[in-house]
């Protein structure tokens, strides 16, 4: 459907990467919420030079309920006289919590550069290929409230709107409803009719209820198929994620812990048994607790039994034995004979004994027996799956602990429970889902991105306060905390490592002062729907795939980067600061930045697995994540193109110098280039000090110089086989080639560009792979049109490669929309990668990079991110060069036994 | 050698002797149970001896008598002590040869950890034997020797069970003392612990103390039966407005949450009736380890599940409950059974294994219980009359 929006936007941007103008910077503006910007929809931007005018096309065809929302950032996609269809929230409300979960949409390409145009022409790429209908781009949000002040949750709506429906406009979301004051939410839980009133009064909806056992197992089915490493186990205070084969994970048994524990035995989507239960659940701990304890709430109920010992209220094996075990039937003496046995003594009261202790003791009877009856009843069904859920977990480690024990213990090993990371919120996830036709049901994986954006109440953390209305709210939010000197708390911790104790039934080894007040909250980040995203299709095997090369598990490794990370802030803030002019609001910025980041990175330390399964390339994505959260969206803008300049002012020179060169030679030179000239980047703390000591064409030089073989990873001569062939036998050129480039500057124009012109010469059709969005100083797939140019002025192989694939204009060839299918010229071509990252990975690429790749059969992975902390053991169905300056003592000796300046150079023909 | 049943009645042509006893002890961790023997010594003739003892041509001497079963608080250890001396219980039993003590069995952990105590107090040596040994040789002796053992107990119906003894293994025994033991039987001397939970009688009497300031277990059993469980437990009726959530196939007054409803803000202990309290704690515990005795015996594929051990103690509540557990979760293909003397396996067996080990001069017990099947219709004399004692007779050498 045409949407009048995207008639009236102005055609601009596209090619002018390097002179934005003001209307560029909106179109960058769009084209970052489009992707992946950060929780910038909760940030309506007034009052700043980068925001947008108000003078919108959205706002002329929006409708009058929608103007305050702030969420709704593309105009093009709004279409007036929508029905008031309000899908796109759900509730679970719970005895004691409400969750929320809630969709914002938005398109995820909101720029139609001429640059896509022509790849989209050249690759045959329409939207929504895959599918009869498009699925947009949005995010889910995670929220949750406690019941009791249901007041909080109700005003949480109406601030965000999110009960009017702002996105009636999904083509497939509409309901054939009349114009309506019957809007309806989707809720599940005992509160849903409850206080179904209560919604229609304050906010005009009606509820409609869904059965509680629907929604869990739908929010765990689409929990488990479409988020990579949602399950976890937890032994021993270790948490460890799973990743599960989408094949083989029917049927499985969910034990949901609520008051109450179901016990479901799921064999497919809507396909499920509850075959068990008990009625010693959440309830139990809590009724029980709070009347032996007085605790005023379940929270500190939890809390207080990290700081118990159980054996002064259970009877132990050891208690009955006189200290001896009861060995023959495999009984330690500190095994808990009798839950409470103890409490029977005489001279002694309720009053006598700690309330810590009691909880603790508590607390393992109940984890314990649902572990045990959860466990004989995947017996007895033959399942080899257990996850467990519900609010009784709550990412609570040492519940985790007992019930995996249990499950352990009595399954002797055979066995092992396992727990989702998103587990509060399977019902309200599942209300969701029952929403009809939201064509989320069949995502997958590789389309969903996680992130946690600073700030209540963005993410499935407890609300602190109301909702942030925009950037300066966050900003302040941020300020205080530091006042406060309390921690960030948005994006929780279960718990630090090491708080739990050998097991189920042994005493937690450290007690007390180490968990947090706020332990219970779930880490639970933002999910990024990205349906454009898609598995690179040149992967030998998606499925063991794992883009990190370094493991973050290894403690010091872990401490290594974080140190590097930390002591690169100050630098990163300078550069921020000064690329948004360095105006007050921009140092304001810059500091919530540094905040916020830090937070990020100290919370990390302490609990590494907080965010889920954390990698180094994780870690880098925070950091710019981070930036684009606080509006920094170019934080190298001016040094890469001033570098850019300084490159291309040297390059003719280059390229003359290469051609006077034997095809042999003219080869190990320009590989010796890519490697020297990716000497030249700003991530890299022992580069930039070299910065300051020459000028780019010496450092090149100097450094090209250095290049002497053997490198430390050299497979040159077979890449050179390959290529030349040996003897007189002269080997077919390579169809495609996908260059996946680093850094601007130097990297990209003296090493990168000419490969790729030696490529073009032989008849390759090249693809530049670059970045969708600006991370330190690489260079991005907004700004290589400009470069690419820019070089082509001085080279006529440049210049028709790049007028093939429509990177530049044929001044001869008057051409609005010209087609180039004439040209008789190899191609040139620029796609972007889907990611904003250093790093890649390789199951989550732009839908038009994987459309690329499809008859390509060279890939060349450039530069320290892409090529060895990620994919650095990556193996490809086609011909692949991992070509990079290892600019890193410690990456160095780790990964090639090797010294800082080393390089790598490895080849890897296709299977 | 083996127990054989005599079915014959008690020669009654006895040649009157002194009073001779002899006892063993199982010391949990809540309650010390006590199984003797009082009787009276006759000389059995040869051919009597022939008859039902093989064990060559010699003279025996066999004592008729009742086997009385009493218990203590392990807490009030010194009471078991006094008792055993004011009966001069085991006053007949061989002693050690090395220390001249009198060898008494004894199982439970309190066999080690009150050696010492019975050593001073009593010049008693008290002869360990394991407790699992001496729970399933008590119940095998009960389900094999005595009639009207075994019953079921479903709505308020007490029935005897007929067990063919060629069909009694396998079969599941589950001991609810401080803690539950589950024990699969295989036959005589061939069983394993399959299974267990910490949630037993320990913990109902436990935190039932802390809960009701109660004084004694059996106050807190008493006070259950005036209870409504309804006031402290949350129902499925509450979560789904009294309506069952039959999808589930729950019914309203199914419990769904054991003390779910005492979260309540405003309410704390003292606001809830002791008697609610004791009530819906009786029901989680029995509940559960309904529960898991039948998930146990499915998994082994056991038809019958025998429930013992002090925490029943005969209440006809507590059997009520378990039993309902087994037939809701058995679809009823299960039923629970429970033995007459379940608070005495432990010690039954330890005094059964005085045979077993080939003591000396306690050869062998046979029952002749002939008793009336309630067990607090009649009483004796003595203080624990409440459980029905047996008649039997012991040869002795």
């Amino acid at each position: 459907m045409a949407s009048p929006g995207k008639n009236l936007k102005p055609e601009i941007c596209g090619l002018k990467g390097l002179n934005q103008e003001p209307d560029d910077k909106n179109q960058l503006v769009d084209k970052e919420a489009g992707l992946s910007g950060g929780e910038r929809d909760m940030a309506p931007v007034t009052g700043n030079s980068i925001h947008r005018s108000g003078s919108r096309p959205q706002l002329d065809l929006s409708k009058a309920e929608i103007q305050g929302n702030f969420e709704e950032r593309d105009p093009t996609i709004l279409l007036p006289n929508q029905s008031d269809d309000i899908s796109h929230l759900a509730l679970d409300i719970g005895g004691s919590l409400i969750k929320l979960v809630y969709f914002s949409r938005h398109e995820d390409q909101s720029v139609d550069d001429k640059r896509k145009r022509s790849v989209k022409q050249r690759l045959g790429l329409s939207n929504g290929n895959r599918r009869s209908y498009p699925v947009l781009g949005g995010r889910l949000h995670f929220v949750k409230f406690e019941t009791s002040k249901i007041n909080e949750c109700l005003d949480f709506i109406h601030s965000k709107q999110l009960h009017r429906g702002a996105y009636k406009d999904l083509p497939h979301w509409h309901s054939d409803g009349p114009e309506n004051e019957n809007a309806i939410i989707k809720a599940t839980g005992g509160g849903a009719y409850k206080f179904a009133d209560l919604f229609k009064e304050r906010l005009g909806v009606s509820i409609d209820k869904e059965d509680e056992m629907d929604c869990l197992v739908a929010g765990a089915n689409f929990l488990l198929k479409a988020i990579r490493h949602e399950a976890f186990t937890h032994m021993e205070g270790k948490k460890e994620f799973v990743q599960l084969d989408h094949n083989e994970l029917f049927p499985y048994l969910l034990v949901n812990i609520g008051s109450g524990v179901s016990m479901i035995k799921v064999d497919g989507d809507g396909k499920f048994q509850r075959v068990s239960g008990t009625n010693v659940g959440g309830g139990t701990y809590w009724g029980l607790g709070r009347l032996l304890t007085k605790c005023n709430s379940f929270d500190e109920l939890l809390e207080l039994s990290q700081k118990g010992d159980n054996s002064t209220i259970d009877m132990l094996v050891g208690d009955i034995y006189g200290g001896m075990d009861y060995s023959k039937i495999g009984l330690s003496a500190s095994t808990i004979a009798s839950s409470f046995g103890k409490t029977i003594s005489v001279n002694k009261e309720l009053e006598d004994y700690r309330p810590e202790d009691i909880s603790l003791s508590l607390l393992r009877m109940i984890s314990y027996n649902i572990g045990q009856i959860s466990y004989l009843n995947a017996l007895r069904f033959g399942l080899k799956r257990i996850f467990f859920g519900g609010f009784f977990i709550r990412g609570h480690a040492y519940t985790m602990d007992t019930i995996s024990f249990a499950v352990h213990f009595w399954s002797k090993g055979e066995a092992q429970a396992m727990f989702l990371r998103h587990e509060g919120f399977l019902g309200a996830l599942g209300a969701f889902m029952s929403y009809e036709k939201h064509g989320l049901d069949d995502l997958l994986a590789h389309q969903l991105v996680e992130r946690f954006p600073m700030g209540a109440p963005y993410t499935g953390g407890k609300v602190h306060g109301p909702p942030l209305g925009d950037l300066n709210e966050k900003i302040s939010w941020m300020e205080k905390f530091l006042q406060k000197r309390t921690e960030i708390t948005a994006p929780v911790p279960t718990a630090p490592p090491g708080t739990t104790g050998l097991g189920g039934f042994e005493v937690p080894l450290s007690k007390g002062e180490t968990l947090r007040s706020d332990a219970s909250a779930l880490n639970v980040g933002v999910l990024h729907l990205v349906p454009t995203l898609e598995v690179f299709p040149l992967l030998a095997d998606p499925k063991t795939y794992e883009p990190n090369t370094i493991d973050l598990s290894d403690h010091s490794e872990l401490e290594y980067w974080f140190t590097v990370l930390s002591e690169h802030v100050p630098d990163l803030v300078d550069k921020a600061v000064a690329s948004e002019g360095g105006t007050d609001d921009a140092k304001r910025r810059g500091d919530a930045f540094a905040r916020a980041f830090s937070a990020h990175l100290r919370r990390l330390m302490e609990e590494p697995t907080a965010y889920g399964k954390l990698g180094l390339a994780n870690l880098l994505e925070l950091r710019e994540e981070c930036l684009r959260e606080f509006q920094f969206f170019d934080a190298y803008r001016s040094i890469k193109q001033r570098e850019n300049e300084a490159s291309l002012a040297v390059l003719p020179d280059l390229l003359l110098e290469l051609d006077s060169m034997n095809e042999e030679a003219r080869l190990l030179t320009l590989i010796e280039g890519v490697l020297a000239a990716n000497i030249f980047d700003w991530g890299s703390r022992a580069c930039v000090d070299l910065y300051h000591k020459g000028t780019i064409i010496e450092i090149y030089r100097m450094s090209r110089n250095k290049m002497q073989r053997p490198w430390r990873v050299d497979d040159f001569d077979a890449f050179r086989e390959r290529m030349l062939g040996s003897g007189d036998e002269r080997p077919p050129p390579h169809k495609r080639a996908l260059l996946f480039v680093d850094n601007s500057g130097a990297d990209v124009v003296l090493g990168m560009l000419p490969l790729a012109r030696e490529l073009l010469r032989r008849g390759t059709e090249v693809v530049l792979v670059a970045n969708s969005l600006p991370a330190l100083n690489d260079v991005t797939a907004m700004e290589l049109p400009d470069i690419v140019a820019e070089a082509a002025k001085h080279c006529d192989i440049l210049r028709r490669a790049a007028e093939a694939g429509g990177l530049i204009v044929d001044a001869m060839i008057d051409s609005a929309d010209g087609s180039k299918e004439g040209s008789s010229f190899v191609p040139l071509m620029v796609v972007e990668n889907g990611c904003g990252s250093p790093c890649i990975d390789l199951r989550q690429v732009s839908s038009e990079l994987a459309a690329a790749a499809k008859d390509a059969d060279l890939v060349i992975l450039e530069g320290m991110g892409r090529a060895l902390h990620t994919n650095f053991n990556a193996q490809f169905k086609c011909d692949a060069l991992k070509l990079a300056m290892v600019k890193n003592q410690r990456l160095a000796e780790k990964l090639i036994k090797g010294n800082i300046y080393d390089c790598v150079c490895r080849y890897e023909p296709s299977h | 050698m083996d127990l054989g049943i005599n079915g014959n009645g008690v020669n009654s042509d006895v040649q009157s002797d002194s009073q001779i006893s002899h006892l063993a002890l199982d010391i949990g961790g809540t309650l010390a149970k006590l199984v003797y023997f009082c009787g009276n010594k006759k000389l059995l003739k040869n051919d009597e001896v022939q008859s039902s003892v093989k064990a060559g041509g010699r003279s025996r001497t066999i004592i008729q008598g009742k086997l009385h079963f009493t218990k203590f608080e392990t807490s009030k250890i010194d009471e078991c002590v006094a008792f055993i001396n004011r009966k001069q219980l085991g006053s007949h039993h061989p002693k050690d040869l090395d220390n001249d003590r009198i060898v008494v069995k004894a199982t439970g952990g309190g066999a080690f950890k009150f050696a010492d105590l019975f050593k001073e107090k009593l010049d008693f040596c008290l002869d360990k034997e394991d407790e699992m040994d001496c729970l399933v040789a008590g119940a095998n002796f009960l389900l094999k020797a005595v009639n009207q053992e075994a019953f079921t107990y479903i709505g308020g119906q007490k029935e005897f069970v007929q067990i063919n003894q060629d069909d009694l293994y396998p079969y599941l025994l589950v001991n609810i003392g401080s803690g539950v033991s589950m024990i699969k039987v295989d036959g005589n001397g061939k069983f394993e612990r399959v299974s267990g939970t910490s949630l037993g009688g320990g913990t109902f009497w436990g935190l039932g103390k802390l809960l009701t300031k109660c004084n004694s277990f059996d106050e807190l059993l008493e006070l259950s039966h005036q209870g409504n469980n309804r006031v402290v437990d949350m129902l499925v009726g509450d979560i789904y407005g009294g309506t069952d959530y039959s999808k589930m196939g729950l019914s309203s007054t199914a419990i769904a949450s054991s003390f779910g409803k005492t979260i309540s803000t405003n309410k704390v202990l003292e606001n809830y009736r002791t008697e609610d309290l004791a009530r819906s704690l009786l029901r989680m515990i029995s509940n559960n380890i309904g529960q898991l005795a039948y998930l146990t015996a499915l998994r082994f594929g056991l038809k019958r599940i025998f429930f013992g051990g002090f925490f029943i103690r005969g209440q006809s509540y507590t059997m009520d409950t378990i039993s309902v557990a087994v037939h809701y979760w058995s679809k009823g293909d299960a039923q629970a059974m429970f033995l007459r003397h379940e608070g005495f396996l432990g010690a039954l067996g330890a005094f059964v294994n005085y045979n077993k080990q080939g003591h000396d001069n306690l050869i062998l017990m046979q029952q002749v219980q002939k008793h009336k099947p309630e067990p607090d219709g009649t009483t004796t004399e003595e203080e624990d009359s409440e459980y029905a004692s047996i008649d039997c007779s012991v040869y002795i050498d």
